[in-house]
């Protein structure tokens, strides 16, 4: 007996064995060899503080980029000022923001509050302060139109687009359409405007106001053809004033001619300055903000301690997820096998012949096949020829000769349909071949 | 730490007191009770640290044949163990649930081999899992994960377990159902069966008295006349002969073969059941078997075993052998052959007859085979692609019967070409390839070739 080689040595021991030829019919499976010298285990040799130990060096380095990054924001957000990029913002230090006007303000005592929708600027303007609407490239809805006059705080719009000037001067303004080529006087009696003196302001403001209505505007810098850049209306309770051309604002032009004095005097007014940078997303109109009022009103709605109940449920439900996020124990990976059909060569061999319309192939295949069964079942030598075979069938199944070889040796077929009808036939002369 | 729904539970139950006094408060102080709850269940809960498990498997089992894992979980906690234990395996070694049914182990919900586990301090219990494994190789058991749960089974520790164990799944053997039958025909040729079958490649055994039905043309005249009785000669098949079983784990055994709804089953499945039947029937008839799985090296092999150390040692080595995704070295198949065999062998080439490859491969080296032993060349058949051969309903089905007839065509033409060379070839389809060769062996057998 030759030695054995490692791979024929099982490494355990004595397998049951499928001895034939009585398999064991109940042994299959039977534990064979002692178990009891598997080892025992007890615990993973590890403690808390081995156990802590790997937790932290898991967790180090993330915890240190999360730190870092951490810093790095807080870092940067105590260097560096907030600005923003918005036009017209009072944060904005750029050309054509307008941090410089509100910087002045603020030394001089205003406190300007930046909001940037309609039901913020609600909130925060009223009475005894000054709400400042920037241009605003969307157009606003009628009723955050008429939210803003509600708010009893004197308005300031710079360049809004008509619907707004006929909102906000209860249509006693219009827009219009002009050009500025150079510094212009007021020509006008408002204290503001004269205290500009001479601007190169674009005009774009008409007066539509007829006798019958309350307050007429007073309309300044006009431009000889009947637009004027600045309109101030004095209604009781407040004031309006419409500018056109917003570069009273931008810092880029806030100290070209009296520009700068423009907009100090009108944002100056009042100790509270709201300073609207309109959000094009912003539907909001600060009336559908439920009052305190009404938020109790909401509460009456529901059964009392609907909200502690759902609190308990929120509650529960975070215990539920964490019940079923805790898997009992690891997954367990298996490598998997090759799953590669046999039959997928000829699949592909079948769609190559398809794609290439290969009838030909096609038919001498099935033609081939079938005369070598047919060979086979009569009895014919491999290396008979297409004759001896034709005679041998025509033998058999008592069909013309020329039908017998135009099925099996004839031309290819023209189209699909052709080779379809010829496998079927060739079926049929198959199924007609019996043993001599 | 881990908790239950019972925790979740606990918490519902909050919403009695906010009813009695719905306030933001009553919250807070019922989430402080549940936390609480928790934090001393926690505390009170054996620690899953200290509990002895062993894991005992049996070192092997039939595929398709039921085995048992079994935990033996002994309490040295100092505490009262309330815990579910995971028994894992993977998905091939198809374990069932639990099947513990004593006071002390019942089965878990929630997956295979679970167990719910109540247990004093200091005693011990086992945790029976059944596994029918369905694919064959060595099977290795992940860890054991014990969560242990407090009193009140709202909140636990769970750990997992490194506890070893590894389950060896040998071969089905699904074909030994045809040994009974063979082994009948082998002993008609047999000296026993009252009808003798003469031939070539029989040698003589004994003489014994005529009985009726015997053949006239083997009473042995010379013994008669020295006798008062008509004797026989009575004949027996050759014994002591050679057989190798060459193994093709090359890529071609790899591909998938079964019908056309099922995953199937990778070729070398089927060869390896056709190699078990043969070894056993010629292992029966008294021939020395031998068995290698080659592909470009030897990927098992079994040599010197005979009677009943045989069909163990070729299970195995048989339940490891996977196929390789390379190309067959046929001239160093030919290589082992002849290092193995010195005298004239029956040599079983277990392959697959994809004329590409037969071409290149076995075609070139299968005459220096035969010219020295008999050479049989046993191949595995699709039926998938058997299926493909009849289809007619649409256009593609014909194109894919005309692929199959055109693969059948390469197929036969290489046949003839092995059999030209001087080998026997036997394709058929999985279920028929086993009996088919051990036919063709009984065949060679009773007709004196090997």
């Amino acid at each position: 007996m030759t030695s054995l080689p490692p791979a024929a040595m099982p490494p355990s021991p004595a397998p049951p064995s499928p001895t034939p030829p009585t398999p064991p019919a109940g042994a299959s499976g039977a534990p064979t060899g002692p178990a009891d010298d598997a080892p025992v285990v007890i615990g993973d040799d590890t403690t808390g503080r081995s156990r802590a130990a790997i937790r932290w060096r898991r967790l180090r380095w993330p915890l240190t980029v999360f730190v870092v990054v951490a810093l790095l924001v807080v870092f940067l957000a105590v260097v560096r000022p907030p600005t923003s990029a918005a036009p017209y913002a009072p944060d904005n230090p750029e050309q054509g923001g307008g941090m410089a006007v509100a910087e002045v303000l603020k030394d001089q005592g205003v406190r300007i509050t930046h909001v940037t929708t309609v039901a913020e600027a609600v909130s925060a303007a009223g009475p005894d302060s000054t709400l400042l609407v920037t241009p605003n490239p969307s157009f606003f809805a009628d009723d955050q139109v008429s939210a803003l006059n509600r708010t009893g705080a004197d308005l300031v719009v710079l360049n809004p687009d008509f619907g707004v000037v006929g909102g906000v001067s209860r249509n006693t303004l219009d827009s219009t359409y002009g050009e500025a080529d150079a510094p212009v006087a007021p020509q006008c009696d408002d204290p503001t405007a004269r205290a500009a003196g001479d601007l190169a302001l674009r005009p774009g403001l008409t007066d539509t106001s007829t006798a019958g209505d309350d307050v007429r505007p007073v309309l300044c810098w006009p431009d000889g053809l009947g637009a004027y850049a600045y309109a101030r209306l004095d209604f009781p309770d407040r004031s309006v004033t419409v500018v056109t051309d917003p570069a009273v604002l931008r810092n880029g032009t806030v100290l070209e001619e009296g520009n700068a004095a423009l907009a100090l005097r009108m944002l100056g007014q009042h100790e509270d300055l709201v300073w609207l940078v309109p959000d094009p997303m912003d539907v909001s109109t600060g009336d559908d903000e439920p009052t305190p009022a009404e938020l109790s009103q909401v509460n009456e709605l529901m059964p009392p301690g609907s909200a502690p109940v759902a609190l308990i449920a929120v509650l529960a439900a975070v215990l539920l997820a964490l019940w079923r996020v805790r898997r009992m124990g690891p997954l367990i990976v298996e490598d998997l096998p090759v799953l590669v059909r046999s039959a997928e060569a000829t699949r592909g061999r079948a769609r190559l012949y398809r794609a290439a319309r290969a009838r030909g192939h096609a038919a001498a295949g099935l033609r081939a096949s079938t005369a070598d069964r047919i060979a086979t079942r009569l009895g014919l030598a491999r290396s008979s020829d297409a004759t001896t075979v034709v005679d041998a069938v025509v033998a058999a199944t008592n069909r013309p000769s020329q039908q017998v070889a135009d099925l099996l040796y004839g031309p290819p077929p023209a189209d699909d349909a052709a080779l379809a009808e010829l496998a079927r036939r060739l079926d049929i002369l198959e199924s007609e071949v019996h043993r001599p | 730490m881990v908790v239950t729904w019972r925790a979740a539970a606990l918490m519902g139950l909050g919403v009695v007191p906010v009813l009695l006094l719905p306030a933001n408060g009553t919250v807070l102080v019922w989430s402080v009770v549940v936390v609480l709850a928790c934090v001393a269940d926690l505390v009170l809960a054996a620690s899953p640290r200290r509990v002895a498990v062993q894991r005992r498997v049996p070192g092997s089992v039939r595929l398709r044949s039921e085995a048992t894992s079994e935990l033996v979980l002994r309490n040295v906690s100092g505490r009262r163990l309330r815990a579910v234990v995971r028994d894992a395996w993977g998905p091939s070694a198809g374990a069932g649930p639990g099947r513990g049914n004593t006071e002390r182990v019942r089965p878990a919900a929630g997956g295979s081999g679970r167990h719910h586990v109540d247990l004093p301090d200091g005693e011990a219990a086992r945790l029976p899992t059944t596994l029918v494994p369905t694919r064959r190789g060595d099977r290795t058991a992940g860890g054991v994960t014990i969560r242990s749960l407090g009193p009140l089974g709202l909140a636990g520790r769970q750990v997992t377990l490194p506890v070893p164990g590894r389950l060896r799944v040998l071969p089905e053997f699904a074909s030994r159902k045809h040994l009974p039958s063979r082994l009948v025909r082998l002993r008609e040729m047999d000296g026993r069966a009252a009808v003798q079958i003469r031939g070539e490649g029989t040698e003589f055994d004994s003489l014994r008295e005529y009985v009726v039905g015997d053949d006239v043309r083997s009473i042995d005249w010379r013994a008669t006349a020295r006798r008062r009785e008509v004797v026989v000669r009575t004949w027996r098949p050759e014994r002591d002969r050679r057989v190798l079983i060459v193994l093709d784990t090359g890529r071609t055994s790899a591909a998938r073969v079964g019908a056309a709804d099922s995953t199937g089953a990778p070729r070398l499945d089927t060869s390896i059941e056709a190699a078990l039947l043969l070894a056993a029937l010629a292992g029966h008839a008294g021939d020395r078997v031998e068995l290698v799985a080659f592909d470009r090296t030897v990927r098992s092999r079994v040599v010197g075993a005979a009677g009943p150390r045989l069909m163990p040692a070729m299970a195995e080595s048989l339940a490891t052998v996977e196929p390789v995704l390379l190309e067959t070295d046929w001239p160093g198949v030919v290589a082992q052959v002849r290092t193995r065999m010195t005298q004239r062998a029956l040599v079983v080439l277990l392959t697959t007859l994809d004329p590409a490859a037969v071409e290149n491969g076995l075609l070139p080296v299968v005459d220096q085979l035969a010219r020295d032993h008999t050479v049989v060349v046993a191949s595995v058949a699709d039926e998938e692609v058997a299926g493909l051969r009849s289809g007619r309903d649409s256009v593609a089905e014909v194109y894919d019967a005309a692929a199959a007839a055109r693969g059948d065509l390469e197929r036969t033409a290489v046949t003839t070409m092995l059999r030209r060379y001087g080998a026997d070839v036997v394709e058929a389809l999985p279920d028929d390839l086993a009996p088919r060769l051990a036919d063709e062996y009984l065949a060679l057998k009773a007709a004196g070739r090997l």
